[in-house]
């Protein structure tokens, strides 16, 4: 990929197609038009679709919430390491918050807080495994998928009776069902399909794109992510910047675990289960690489509702749940071919002209 | 000098290789597994010795052995399979409709799910070389394809009306040892023997280690990755056929938890995730280990989920350990530096973005 070569410059949200390349590489602009080419199609086919309360509203909701988990795991991308442990993350923080609602009574604020307290504490612990011991992230984040997922199995079965923290403080019933449209300003209301968990999307976007396109230690992780040995030579350091990005990554996982928590009602073990597939999906497709050291915050968001809308969309056509995954691998192939080809159309395009 | 040292190792057998096993991964594994079988079976009285439970002990070790091996050849060329378990159910399930909707006879419907396997790796390493996507990706999109066929072919049926004499080959045991275990055994030694003795292996090994120099010296990278995946295919066949035998049914489950257990073999067994080592003895020894500890919850009847739990410890303690047995040499020989704190690996998990150029 030709964009990663001069991380620092091509981060942000706007500069990121490089300088010379024609505005069609640009892949969140692709990704745009295809999400709403798509919705259109789908709202064409099938009217239903663009119901905004029935339709609309739960998959913006699980966009939101998806979306949060996605930006976990680019957030471990961006130094070149996965989080392979998101969904257990989540599971782990959300567990927390329902221990904290269904023993100690606490309101729902202070539920949040130590959900995420518990989701950056385990995501800590990660991330100083390893960058003390220097073994792989993959491997460390998978032994620590197996470990929490059986502590959290384990935790649940010993303090609950059915496995299930159902105690609801109050205002989460608000939280799951109140769209824009519940939250008027005196005459103007919002759309009523946007749901108002999603302010906890927005505020990680926004405090995402702040870290990444303005600070300091923002350029710092990308420059570990895309070049560690050149980053400790230069006197960054690494070892802190990689724990930051873990522990940030396991803070958002266990924020992704309380929405969802929070959009089904009850504290469980299962949440969290299939949250591994969706947060590779919207972080790549968004254009983050694998690799390390580029980021792209409106794009992860873009790539989820991309998959979002087909996985809706197919729903709705009468595609049977056993063919949506088969449909979900082959768009992932394609868009990623479709991506790959028009780099090297775009590159040879410029090479020719220069 | 140095270099010419390091070659004639090999050479002198008597007691330095000896000494050099003793300090080995395999060496440490075996030792776990003697003590932990040891430590069952007083902890039975006695009858974890037994010939019954020795057999169903190894019964439920053929398939995990074979998933290890399977991964660990995708690790050998610096890639990973993420769809382990999706193939595996895929073949599986296909194996089973067929002999029980289709009434294709036995023999012929194991042949048909080893080659579908192996096509479907080949199939990956080709869209892997081909698209250059990292394989990371690719495994991912094939995994969620091979669900999706799963859950298609079975629905949510149990298929378990096929072939007696399939299934009767999958319990059969002469002297306890069940049939599916020496199978996993025969392919772990098939394996070792292509590896270790083969030009391809070597090719494969070489690839692994450092495309770079692999493709100086005139081999493809991008030949060796198809290889690898097809070869990780066809190991993911046998192990289907052995669960479809051992089983009493195949259902859209299957497959489901092997994709964990497949990275924990070959890790705990020593095998580096950057591509370039690979060790047959130790996966199959961890492959015990994992399926120790699996026995030991079932005799004391804890909750499954210890068996999770105790795992991820494992493969932890057994990462950082080496790692910190390593720095501790690096630090008595004086000569390698122990690796500077603040893990420079990021390249380490995924070598070779993008397959190869």
């Amino acid at each position: 990929m030709t964009t990663s070569i001069s991380p620092p410059d091509t981060v942000p949200e706007e500069k990121a197609a490089g300088h010379r390349m024609p505005f069609w590489v640009n892949q969140r602009l692709g990704l745009l038009v295809l999400v709403v080419a798509l919705s259109v199609l789908f709202g064409v086919l099938r009217p239903a679709f663009l119901d905004q309360r029935l339709v609309l509203f739960p998959l913006l909701r699980d966009v939101a919430t998806l979306t949060v988990v996605a930006l976990a795991q680019m957030v471990a991308l961006s130094v070149g390491h996965m989080n392979l442990a998101v969904g257990r993350m989540a599971a782990f923080g959300a567990m927390f918050a329902g221990l904290g609602y269904d023993r100690l009574g606490l309101p729902m604020p202070a539920g949040l807080l130590l959900c995420l307290a518990a989701g950056a504490a385990i995501g800590a612990v990660t991330g100083w495994l390893i960058a003390r011991t220097g073994v792989s992230s993959f491997v460390v984040t998978l032994a620590m998928d197996f470990a929490l997922l059986g502590l959290v199995s384990l935790l649940y079965s010993a303090l609950t009776e059915d496995a299930a923290f159902t105690t609801r403080p109050s205002g989460i019933d608000e939280l799951r069902s109140y769209s824009l449209a519940d939250i008027c300003a005196g005459p103007v209301c919002g759309s009523p399909a946007v749901p108002q968990i999603a302010q906890f999307t927005v505020l990680a976007m926004v405090g995402l794109g702040f870290l990444y396109g303005c600070t300091r230690i923002g350029r710092e992780l990308l420059l570990t992510g895309a070049n560690p040995a050149a980053a400790e030579l230069s006197g960054i350091p690494t070892g802190r910047r990689v724990l930051l990005a873990h522990t940030l990554s396991g803070l958002l996982a266990a924020l992704a675990g309380f929405m969802a928590a929070a959009g089904t009602g009850t504290f469980r073990a299962s949440i969290g289960n299939d949250f591994m597939l969706p947060s590779f999906l919207g972080a790549v497709l968004g254009g983050t690489l694998l690799t390390g050291g580029v980021v792209s915050v409106l794009g992860t968001l873009l790539g989820t509702a991309l998959v979002g809308v087909i996985r809706k969309g197919l729903d709705l056509l009468g595609v049977g749940l056993e063919s949506l995954n088969i449909y979900l691998g082959c768009v992932l192939l394609l868009a990623l071919s479709a991506d790959r080809i028009r780099t090297v159309v775009s590159y040879r395009k410029v090479v020719r002209e220069t | 000098m140095n270099r010419f040292n390091v070659k004639r190792i090999p050479a002198s057998w008597d007691g330095a290789a000896l000494r050099r096993f003793s300090r080995s991964t395999a060496a440490m594994l075996l030792c776990v597994v003697v003590a932990g079988y040891l430590a069952l079976g007083v902890a039975s009285s006695g009858s974890f010795f037994e010939g019954p439970s020795v057999r169903v002990f190894l019964q439920y070790l053929a398939t995990p052995i074979l998933i290890g091996l399977a991964q660990m050849v995708a690790l050998c060329v610096g890639q990973l399979n993420l769809a382990v378990g999706a193939l595996g159910g895929f073949t599986a399930c296909l194996m089973g409709v067929l002999m029980a909707d289709h009434g294709v006879p036995a023999g012929l419907a194991v042949i048909v799910g080893l080659l579908t396997a192996t096509a479907i790796g080949l199939v990956t390493g080709l869209v892997i070389v081909a698209t250059q996507i990292n394989g990371f990706i690719v495994t991912l999109a094939t995994m969620t394809i091979l669900l999706g066929a799963q859950y298609r072919l079975t629905g949510t049926r149990t298929v378990d009306g096929y072939s007696p004499t399939l299934r009767d080959l999958g319990t059969a045991a002469p002297l306890n040892i069940p049939l599916v275990f020496v199978t996993a055994l025969a392919a772990a030694a098939l394996l070792a023997a292509f590896m270790y003795r083969t030009v391809a292996g070597r090719r494969l090994l070489a690839a692994g280690g450092n495309p770079l120099a692999a493709r100086l010296s005139g081999i493809s990278t991008d030949r060796q990755i198809v290889a690898a995946h097809t070869l990780s295919g066809l190991l993911i066949g046998v192990a289907a056929v052995t669960a479809t035998a051992s089983l009493p049914g195949v259902n859209r489950s299957v497959g489901g938890d092997w994709l964990l257990p497949s990275f924990a073999a070959p890790i705990i067994g020593g095998v580096a995730l950057t591509g370039g080592s690979i060790a047959v003895f130790g996966t199959v020894l961890a492959a015990f280990v994992t399926r120790l500890i699996d026995a030991a919850r079932a005799q004391f009847s804890l909750d499954p989920s210890w068996v999770n739990l105790l795992i991820g410890l494992v493969v932890l303690g057994t990462v950082a350990g080496g790692r910190l047995h390593q720095t501790r040499l690096g630090k008595t020989g004086g000569t390698a530096a122990p690796p500077a704190e603040g893990g420079k690996q990021p390249p380490a998990v995924l070598p070779q973005p993008g397959g190869a150029r």
